[in-house]
């Protein structure tokens, strides 16, 4: 201990210092406790000194502590535990009473052996840093990266997954396929005369209109596949283990749905449908991009043929 | 024991032989401190001493570990006397090893397992670093260890672009638990200005002698 420092300084400093410090003796009788321990604990120093440390405070984890105690002596060496794996030592209440969201103060926890002249470990002291703020900027910090994550994901006006995610999904589910034999079809949507729409009732009619649709088509698939804004007024729908027979099936599903019920908007009912091109994937397939390609072809079909239906690519045509 | 490149190189047969000494010594002293808190016998290889180039970590670490192996480790910094950081590495089947050691029942989830994780690095890089610091007469202070990586390939525990030092003083041990699989490696890397003090403390060692 330095001489230099005025006698009383550093009780002063250990006692009011904004971190818990307390000791045990070999026996694990308390034999030091600031005020920082006393008044989350509220139980004063007079109290608790010279008192079993597990009798007074039977919620500590007793196995685990004294093994933690018992590694600081013989190693003669510093011992840590972290509220990222263990969220408190002390059952204390913490400083956000009003803000709060959290339960219990979270700490991190350092054991440090203190030795005598002869180097051998007297008495264990035990530092209990208060890192509640450092616990919820964490939480905080992790739920706005699950929102940016998600965010990045979608569209922002319909809500189902953007372009990007389709591509990385199809292009995932592509390569699975073909590893291992499984099937795989693309629907590809494109809502018709949404121009004209667009033209008659407005453009926020027209958001209104692709709202409903997006809605619509998540409604009639499994929680497997995967629903995503392609373009403009173009859905992707990726259909994992699934035929050309079963993809039919669940186009013409979506096909009737759409065209079922007309979309109101500011009490003006507009009637919609939509094409559907139709692909499945087989072995002259190279890469993702070619499932598209062939469902863009079986959707210009669609157009062609008069709209409100599905066309499904055929192999070799 | 390899003892290469720039600053080592050119320390002189005598201080090399010391400092493989004082190494060996010191993780004597471990071996026996970790028995009596582990209740384990701790085998604990020869050390390899090596000066590490920052670009090389991957390769080093691939070579001293075992390449193609997935790991997870913990970092223990250390100050005071010498400076740097220790690194526990363990590999994928050691969990439920180190749980029956621990005390726990089995290994239940991934907090429970990061925390022993950082219990036994913890225990290994204190009594090790602490073996070694009494061989030169040295205090050495512990910070909290962390988590560096779970469930990695080895070549990424350490990215070199992350990395701002330019080398390293590298001592590897690696150690086994008799009758059990559970084996791992101590990784103790001293940062640059520590090997300026490591190599005047081999001398004052050596001038005791």
């Amino acid at each position: 201990m330095p001489s230099s420092a005025p006698e009383g300084l550093l009780e002063f400093i250990v006692d009011r210092i904004n971190v818990g410090i307390l000791a045990v003796d070999r026996a694990y009788r308390i034999i030091l406790w600031n005020e920082f321990m006393a008044s989350y604990s509220e139980r004063p120093a007079r109290e608790v000194l010279g008192r079993d440390l597990f009798e007074t405070f039977p919620e500590l984890p007793r196995k685990w502590m004294e093994r933690k105690i018992t590694g600081a002596v013989v190693l003669k060496n510093f011992s840590f535990a972290s509220w990222k794996q263990r969220p408190y030592l002390f059952r204390f209440s913490h400083n956000r009473p009003i803000t709060g969201g959290i339960d219990h103060m979270r700490q991190d926890i350092t054991f440090m052996p203190v030795l005598d002249d002869q180097g051998e470990v007297t008495h264990v002291c035990i530092y209990v840093y208060d890192v509640t703020d450092t616990a919820v900027y964490q939480a905080m910090l992790q739920d706005a990266l699950r929102q940016l994550a998600e965010s990045n994901n979608r569209d922002g006006l319909t809500g189902v997954f953007n372009r990007r995610y389709l591509e990385e999904s199809l292009e995932y589910e592509f390569t699975r396929a073909r590893r291992y034999g499984h099937r795989l079809s693309v629907l590809l949507l494109d809502l018709d005369h949404f121009k004209r729409i667009n033209d008659t009732h407005g453009h926020l009619a027209g958001d209104e209109v692709l709202r409903q649709a997006a809605r619509r088509i998540a409604s009639a698939v499994r929680n497997v596949d995967v629903v995503g804004r392609y373009g403009g007024e173009e859905f992707l729908v990726i259909l994992p283990e699934t035929d050309g027979d079963g993809a039919h099936v669940v186009a013409e599903r979506i096909r009737a749905l759409i065209a079922e019920q007309p979309v109101i908007y500011d009490d003006t009912a507009i009637d919609i449908s939509t094409s559907i091109g139709l692909a499945t994937l087989d072995e002259h397939m190279a890469a993702y991009t070619d499932l598209i390609e062939r469902a863009d072809g079986a959707l210009y079909r669609a157009k062609d043929n008069g709209r409100n239906q599905v066309v499904a690519h055929t192999p070799g045509g | 024991m390899s003892i290469s490149f720039r600053t080592v190189s050119h320390l002189n047969e005598d201080q090399r032989d010391a400092l493989a000494e004082i190494v060996n010594i010191g993780m004597g002293q471990a071996g026996a401190a970790l028995a009596q808190v582990l209740g384990e016998f701790v085998i604990l290889s020869v050390p390899r001493i090596r000066l590490v180039d920052s670009q090389a970590v991957p390769e080093t670490l691939a070579e001293l570990v075992g390449a193609e192996t997935t790991v997870s480790a913990i970092r223990q910094p250390f100050h005071n006397h010498l400076h740097g950081e220790a690194i526990v590495v363990y590999d994928e089947h050691g969990c439920r090893d180190l749980a029956d050691i621990m005390g726990h029942d089995e290994c239940t989830d991934e907090r429970v397992e990061q925390e022993l994780l950082l219990d036994i690095g913890n225990i290994l890089a204190g009594a090790s670093l602490k073996g070694v610091a009494e061989q030169l007469q040295a205090e050495i202070t512990f910070s909290p260890p962390s988590i560096l990586a779970t469930h990695v390939p080895v070549e990424r525990l350490l990215d070199p672009e992350a990395l701002d030092w330019s080398y390293s003083l590298l001592i590897e041990v690696n150690f086994t638990l008799e009758a059990r699989r559970f084996k791992g490696h101590l990784l103790i890397m001293l940062s640059e200005d520590s090997i300026d003090t490591l190599v005047q403390d081999i001398d004052a060692f050596l001038e005791s002698l």
